[in-house]
Order: C-alpha cells, then structure tokens, then sequence
C-alpha cells in the first residue's frame, strides 16, 4: 500500500520542478524524494487545518452566546468518537515517518564511486579541494552536472553548515571530525551554498556558489586551476593573488584601510619593509630585520605570519588567525608578498579590485 | 452556602498591608504572582524591543540600522529575555501562583517563603542579564553552542555573567516546580480528587515535573560551559579534547522538555478558557488530563530531532524522529477535544475567548508545521532555516504567550477586581492576531525556499525581501496591538467598572471568592463539585456577574 501511495504522489513530481509556493527550485536527484515527503505532508496539513478552522469558525458563529441563560446540552465526552481521533493521526504520522525515512536514507547514503571534495569551513569562508586535481576554490565549487558528488568536511574553528538549498541538502561541520554529504546535480547553473549554524560576526556572509558545469568543461576548469600560478611570472602574481587567494583573506583583512579582526592590508607592506609593526609582547619588527637577525628579510616575516600566525601578534589584535601551512604552495606565498608590494596596482584607493586575474584591467 | 457568602468588606489582598516592603518580602502568592507578572511583562517589552529593532533592520537585503555585531547581539538577547524570562516563568509563576492556591481553595501555595526567593532569584537571574549585556555584550544566540561560545576572540564578554544568569533563573524555576508540585499532593480540598481537578492544574503539574527534572541538567551544562570557558578544561572544545556535540545533547536534553514547560501550561489555560467561555462541560477531561502528562514523559526522550544534521548517526536520527512523532498525538488530541467543547455551547466573543480560539488556529499551524520537522527528509532540508523560526515562534509565542495573554484577560477582573473595555480588548486581538500571522507566516515561505536563519544580511539573496516586509509589516501591527492591550488594561484599574466575583460564569473556585480576593482567600476550606458543571449557575444582572442558582443543591450541603 505504501508503495502504491509513494508511486502515485511521485508521478505528481516530475524531475527538476521549478519554483512553487513552498520550495525552490529542484536542481538535485535527491530533491524530488524530499520534495515529495513535504508534499505529503503539506496535503495532510491542508486537509486537517482546514477542518480545525471550519469547525473554530461554524461552532463560532452557530454557537455565539446570545443571552447569560446557561443551557447544558450535548455530551461531556465519547469514548469511540476520541479514540477515533487519537487512532487516525497516529496512522497518518506513521505513514510520514515512513516516507520520510526512505527520503533520509536517500540523502545519506552516498552512492559508489562520487567525486571527492575536501571542504573546510573558517571563519567566514568556504574552502573547496580537490584531491583528484591538486585544485583549490574558496568561496566557489566547480562540480559536473548528472555526477554524484561527496563532500567531506571539516572546520578550522567552530562549527559551520553546509546548506543547498536548490539541492535539499545539509550536513553541520565540526571542528575535530569529518562529516559528509552527497548530492547530484540535475541542471547545469549556480546554486548558493549557506553557512546555515551560526558563527559569528560575518555569518550571513560566508557563502559560497557551486558552479555546476557540463562534464566536457569540468576537467579543463580544474586542471587550469590547479596549474594556473605555476606558469605565471613574478609579475603577474599580484593579479593572481588578489583575485583567487585574497578571498581567504578578506573576512578579517580589509583593501580599504578600514578596522576589522586583523590589520587591513591597506599600506601593509610600507610598513614592514621598515619594520614599524610593534607585537603584544612589545618587541619591534624593526629589531629582527638585518642580518644575523630571526627574519633578516621582511619578506619572511610576511612567510611566517602565514604559516605560524601565532609566534608574533601584532599590537591590538587578538590573534585569531589560523595557520595556512600545508595549504599554500610556495609560489602562493610568493603571490601574496608581491600581492602586498603592489597592492596600488591592483586595487583603487576605496579597496575594490581593479584587475582581473590574467591581468586584464577589470571593468 | 457558606463559600458563596463573599466577603464584602472591602479588605483585600491589595490593600490589607501597605508600602513597597509589604510587596518585595510578601509571602503571600498572590501578591507574589501580581510581582511576576509585572516582572514579566516588563521583561516581555524589553524582548519585544530588540524583536522590532531585528524586523526593521531586516527591511533591506544590506539591513537598515544595525553592523553584524549588533544585529548578532540584538537576536541573542531577545531570544534570551523571551525564553529565559518571559515564557518559562510567565504562565506557572505569574498567573499560576495567583490562581493555582485558589483554585486548590487552599489559603496558599505548601512553601511560601519558597516562593517568595524564587522571585527574588528571578531578579537575580535579570541583574546577571543586564550585567551580561554591560560587559561587553553576548553574540552567542540564546543557545551558548560550543565551541564559539567558549573562544573567547570570537564571542563577547558578556558569555558568563549570561550564563550565571540562566543558571539561576533555572532554579527559580526548579522552586517554582517543586512548590506546585507539594501544594497539589498536599492541599487538595475535600472531595477534589485527582480528576475532580481543574484541567488547568493538570497543566501546571504535567509542568512541574519537567522543570524539577530538566532544568538541573541545564543547570549543570551551564556549569561546565563556565567552567571551561574560564579555567579552560577541555569539556565541549575540540581544541582542547571536548566533544562540541555533546553539548548540544546536554543542552536540549533540557531545553527540548523546556518548550513543554512554555505549552503545557498554556495548554492548561486553553482547556479552562474554552470550557467556561463557552458555558459546556469540557469535553473529554480524562484525555485531556492524561494527553499533558503523556506529552510531558515523551518530551524526555525527543532531544535528539534538533541534531539532525549534527553528524548524529542515521539510526539515532531515525529512532528519535518516531519518537518525535509522539508527541503530535496528544497534542492532536487535545484540540479535538476543545473543538467537541465548544459544539453546542453559549461561545461567548469576549477577548479570553477569542485568544482561546485563536490558540487552537495557531497551535494548529504550529504543531502541523512540526511536522515538517520530526520528518527525517524535510528536515534535513529546513533546519536552521526561517521555516524553524517560524515554527518556534507560532508555538512559544503564537501559542504559549497568547495562552498566557488569554488567561491573564480571563483572571483580570479576579486580580484587580475591576473590568476591561469589551469593545477595545477585541480591537487588540484583532491586531494581534492579523499582525502575528502576518509577521510569521511569511518567514515559513521564504524559509522552505532557502533563507538562513540568524542573518544580519541577505544581500546575495535579494529575492526574501517582499517576505521580510511583510513579516515587518505584520510585527508592527502586532505591537501596536500589544501597546493597545496594555493601555486599556491599565485605564481599567483607574476607570474599570467593579468586577463581580464571578464575571464569566467560571465553576472552578477561585470564582467562588471575592474579587479581587481577601487577604486570606476563603475563611474555610470550600467544598467543591464538578468544576465543569456549569448548570447550578445563574447571571445576576445587578452585579453583573453569575451566582448560585437558588434551587441547585451546593457541593457540601
């Protein structure tokens, strides 16, 4: 009987329905289960909501008090009449469970042989790598449509959630174990993905898109870029790094020289060449360059703040960046540096982003 | 006769001592309960006003008036205010240490020195509030979820007082529950049985016995939370060998009961407001009776279904979503059985009535709408979403404080002795009612489309806009609703006309005293009948209120 009932509300939901009343549009496999579960639902609740008011408002107005005369009539109680009532939601909830269960089961359990994704979550950015391509996105995924896809994630610092909507899927992610999801793409488009457990200042902002490709251009996209900075000069970096590694930056680290967690970058570099950055444990920048000195170069100052942001706080701040060891390749880092001695070049004065990433002047 | 005879001297409990001393160290529930109430409600403006500041700041995808922060702070301390102060306390402190003794024909509640630090621990909960709010603020959402609440770059320094706070508003609710729960087993009067008992005090039991167990867990899950965040044992943070999840387990192993301890007792009002409103014998008083103590032992053991999509393992999920499911049958139950209350009966219009019905619209969206969320598939998908905020607020507050507003108009003329203008209190329901519905249904549509809850921004997400006006829109309403309340209910203490004893033709006997009561409530212990039959009763329109029929035989005689 259940599989009757589930055959026949499917054949009500066709793949990829658009946007209606309640829900957005469908843009995964799984999608169409859950969408169906909330179909269910949704008559069930029509049905009984409908009845409730009708009653409310019929016993409302036929009944309305017409004189202070208290009159007794009708029954105090029946015992068939309440069991009836007792007996049918719970068959109906029953019912929903069930259906509702086979929709979760579908949601989680991965089919074989996705394409693998590492994601972590940090304060306020969404990290995406792929394994298969040694290729990192922040604040963007690239996947194919009609492959299933896993994500396997974890957080740098508190917990986070993955949220698709169009997909009808979320898992939270957890500082110190890996969880997962899977999804499908059904049609090629961008589809936003939420922090959806709240984290903090710039919650509402760590976002990101899933770019849903066709296969033919997947693998094109990745392995560009995966190699991209590897055959740039020296001077194409700063365009680089201000377009695909400043986003992890930029939560904490303005353009504009305005206030945020960190320093802005603003000026940055004209102050450590010389070394005026004075640190919480009061020592300056200026005594550990030159030679014979801990960082002799500026440059590898800059180095270790990315990879052992703890060892030197600068003055003011709190020190709550992470470390990003592991995570930068050494041409990275050397982006970042030249990202900072050029920074005129590739942003304008209110700290907008004027070039593109091959250099190309942004419109 | 004798427990109809009113006592027409003008002593009462309002006036039988004076000065401000005479109330802060009183032992007497009544007074005690009017101090709540003030409390609350006080409380309750102050929520409210962080409520609106986050609806007009919501107006526009950038947000109109506040910086992430202050938005982050400003919904977690009017998530906060609401649950710990307001809806937790508002119907079993408030109104049910007013009329539960009463009710009982008992001269007061089994501990009244008791009740009286309980309200003083309220005060104390509120100082730490206020002192959270003075030191540095608290963005952690009323919920302190680990680890951000223990990291200490991220959230602000308000954390612990906060805490401190909520952990000893925790035992003044543990008092409270356990002072009803003495006063019920003990000072039952002769012939009340447990099912001769006021559906109302089913309630206010069903009540007790979670906050007696729930609210230690809490409790100590706030201890631990101070103590990691100050000495730093690894508890709940990962960094330091805690389990983060764990704390969500700690924390909803109470705060899932907790939100019984918001509608059990409302449930309880309801029951009271459609019987005597409508003049009928409550329908089905024994399943009515057993549906709050059914709902409150399953309440225990349905913690897990806000952890879903914590990484909890999918048999665990699947086990709590049935278990979940439970619930949703007594809860049907009892609206049915309401329902059958009003068939044939003489459905008065007055403004407890209507926030009676308006109760049964409400939890019906409410509890079908969880629906949604006991099911494995669709929650997955809605958690965390506007649909949940939408869900919460139609049963803690579209049913929870409409059921304490509803019950606070039903016992108006009993605690001050004076009406309210019939005419102006429809008016406020109505602007209520339209404003809420308004205000909150929206945010289930834009919800199940995708927009996250606890954003300060929706700028990429510009098309949850018309919602959010819509939901302003109806927020206004719905205050100006609540400002109208509160104006023609003050003008009637100074202009009122004098309440009779018995206004509303109410059998349980709290109506059997004057209003407002004397000092002492009943010289002696009254007899009481069936508290539902409401044929013995008969309107005198001199004092315009309802008395003994002069043939119906009194319980007693």
């Amino acid at each position: 009987m259940m599989a009757n009932l589930s055959s026949l509300l499917l054949s009500t939901v066709s793949t990829g329905k658009p946007e209606n009343f309640w829900l957005s549009e469908q843009a995964s496999t799984v999608a169409e289960s859950v969408d169906l579960t909330f179909f269910v639902i949704t008559w069930i609740c029509y049905f009984f909501f409908a009845l409730i008011v009708a009653l409310l408002v019929i016993f409302a107005v036929k009944y309305r008090r017409t004189s202070h005369d208290i009159v007794v009539d009708g029954p105090t109680h029946n015992t068939v009449l309440e069991l009836t009532w007792t007996i049918i939601p719970l068959i109906l909830v029953v019912v929903i469970f069930t259906v509702g269960m086979k929709g979760y089961l579908n949601l989680r359990e991965a089919p074989e042989g996705c394409y693998e994704v590492s994601v972590t979550g940090q304060k306020w950015t969404w990290t995406f790598d792929h394994p298969k391509y040694g290729a990192t996105q922040v604040g963007e995924l690239t996947v194919p449509v009609g492959r299933p896809v896993r994500l396997l994630m974890t957080s740098n610092d508190v917990i986070h959630s993955v949220w698709i909507p169009d997909f009808r899927v979320k898992m939270d992610v957890i500082p110190g174990r890996y969880t997962s999801l899977w999804f499908e793409a059904t049609k090629v488009g961008d589809y936003i993905l939420n922090c959806t457990e709240y984290c903090g200042k710039d919650h509402s902002a760590m976002l990101a898109w899933v770019h849903v490709v066709p296969e033919e251009e997947f693998e094109p996209t990745m392995k560009k870029l995966a190699s991209e900075y590897e055959d740039m000069s020296v001077g194409q970096l700063p365009a680089y790094a201000i377009n695909r590694l400043y986003n992890r930056c930029q939560s904490c680290h303005t353009l504009d020289g305005s206030e945020s967690t960190g320093p802005s970058f603003k000026g940055l570099w004209d102050r450590i060449q010389p070394g005026n950055v004075e640190f919480t444990s009061g020592e300056k920048l200026s005594s550990m360059l030159g030679e014979a000195t801990v960082y002799e170069q500026p440059e590898n100052y800059i180095r270790a703040s990315l990879v052992d942001p703890q060892k030197h706080i600068v003055k003011g701040y709190l020190g709550s960046m992470p470390s990003f060891q592991g995570q930068l390749k050494d041409k990275q880092i050397t982006a970042i540096i030249e990202m900072f001695k050029h920074l005129r070049d590739v942003t304008d004065a209110e700290g907008n982003i004027i070039v593109n990433t091959d250099g190309t002047p942004r419109q | 006769m004798t427990t109809l005879n009113l006592n027409n001297s003008s002593d009462n409990y309002l006036n039988h001592t004076k000065g401000i001393c005479s109330w802060l160290f009183t032992l007497d529930h009544k007074r005690i309960g009017i101090m709540y109430l003030v409390c609350v409600l006080i409380a309750f403006f102050l929520g409210g006003v962080f409520a609106m500041l986050l609806r007009f700041h919501l107006l526009t995808p950038e947000g109109t008036m506040m910086t992430q922060d202050q938005y982050n702070q400003a919904f977690t301390v009017h998530g906060a205010i609401m649950v710990f102060l307001v809806i937790i306390p508002a119907i079993p402190a408030a109104l049910g240490n007013f009329v539960l003794p009463i009710m009982l024909g008992a001269k007061d509640v089994a501990f009244p020195k008791l009740n009286l630090f309980s309200w003083w621990l309220w005060v104390f909960g509120l100082v730490f509030f206020l002192i959270a709010l003075a030191s540095g603020g608290i963005d952690t959402g009323w919920t302190f979820y680990t680890p951000y609440s223990i990291d200490k770059a991220s959230s602000m320094g308000g954390v612990i007082p906060a805490l401190i706070g909520a952990f000893i508003l925790g035992f003044s609710s543990i008092f409270t529950g356990m002072n009803f729960i003495v006063t019920i087993h003990r000072l039952r009067p002769k012939g009340m049985t447990w099912f001769k008992m006021p559906l109302f005090l089913w309630g206010t039991y069903a009540t007790a016995i979670i906050q007696v167990l729930a609210t230690p867990v809490v409790g100590i899950t706030l201890l631990l939370l101070i103590v990691e965040r100050s000495v730093g044992i690894g508890i709940f943070d990962p960094a330091m060998g805690g389990d983060p999840v764990l704390y969500q387990h700690f924390f909803w192993f109470y705060s899932h009961p907790a939100v019984y301890i918001m509608i059990l007792p409302a449930m309880g009002i309801v029951s009271e407001l459609i019987a005597v409103h409508s003049h009928r014998h409550i329908f089905g008083y024994k399943f009515i009776a057993y549906s709050s103590i059914a709902i409150a032992i399953f309440g225990f053991l349905v913690w897990g279904h806000h952890m879903f999509t914590a990484g909890q393992s999918q048999l665990m999920n699947i086990i709590f979503s049935l278990i979940t499911f439970s619930v949703s049958i007594p809860s049907a139950v009892k609206v049915f059985n309401w329902l059958a209350t009003m068939y044939k009966g003489s459905i008065s219009w007055n403004a407890s009535m209507l926030y009676g019905m308006s109760f049964i619209f409400i939890f019906g969206i409410g509890g079908l709408t969880g629906l949604y969320c006991a099911t494995l598939a669709t929650d997955v998908h809605l958690h965390e979403s506007y649909f949940i905020v939408a869900h919460f607020h139609y049963t803690m507050m579209g049913s929870a404080l409409i059921g304490f507003i509803g019950g606070m108009h039903h016992w108006w003329p009993k605690m001050t002795g004076k009406m309210y203008s019939v005419l102006w209190s429809r008016v406020g329901w109505a602007m209520v009612f339209v404003g809420f519905n308004m205000c909150f249904f929206s945010q289930f549509m834009m919800g199940s489309k995708g927009m996250p809850r606890r954003y300060a921004q929706y700028i990429e997400m510009p098309q949850y806009q018309i919602y959010h006006i819509w939901s302003t829109v109806g927020s206004v309403i719905m205050a100006l609703g609540f400002v109208l309340t509160l104006l023609y209910l003050l003008h009637s203490i100074f202009y009122g006309k004098k309440a009779a004893a018995n206004p509303w033709g109410g059998r349980s006997l709290e109506w059997q005293c004057s209003s407002p009561p004397p000092w002492d409530n009943f010289a002696e212990q009254p007899e009481v009948g069936d508290c539902y039959d409401f044929s013995v009763l008969e309107w005198n329109e001199e004092e315009q209120g309802y008395d003994w029929k002069k043939d119906a035989v009194h319980p007693g005689e």
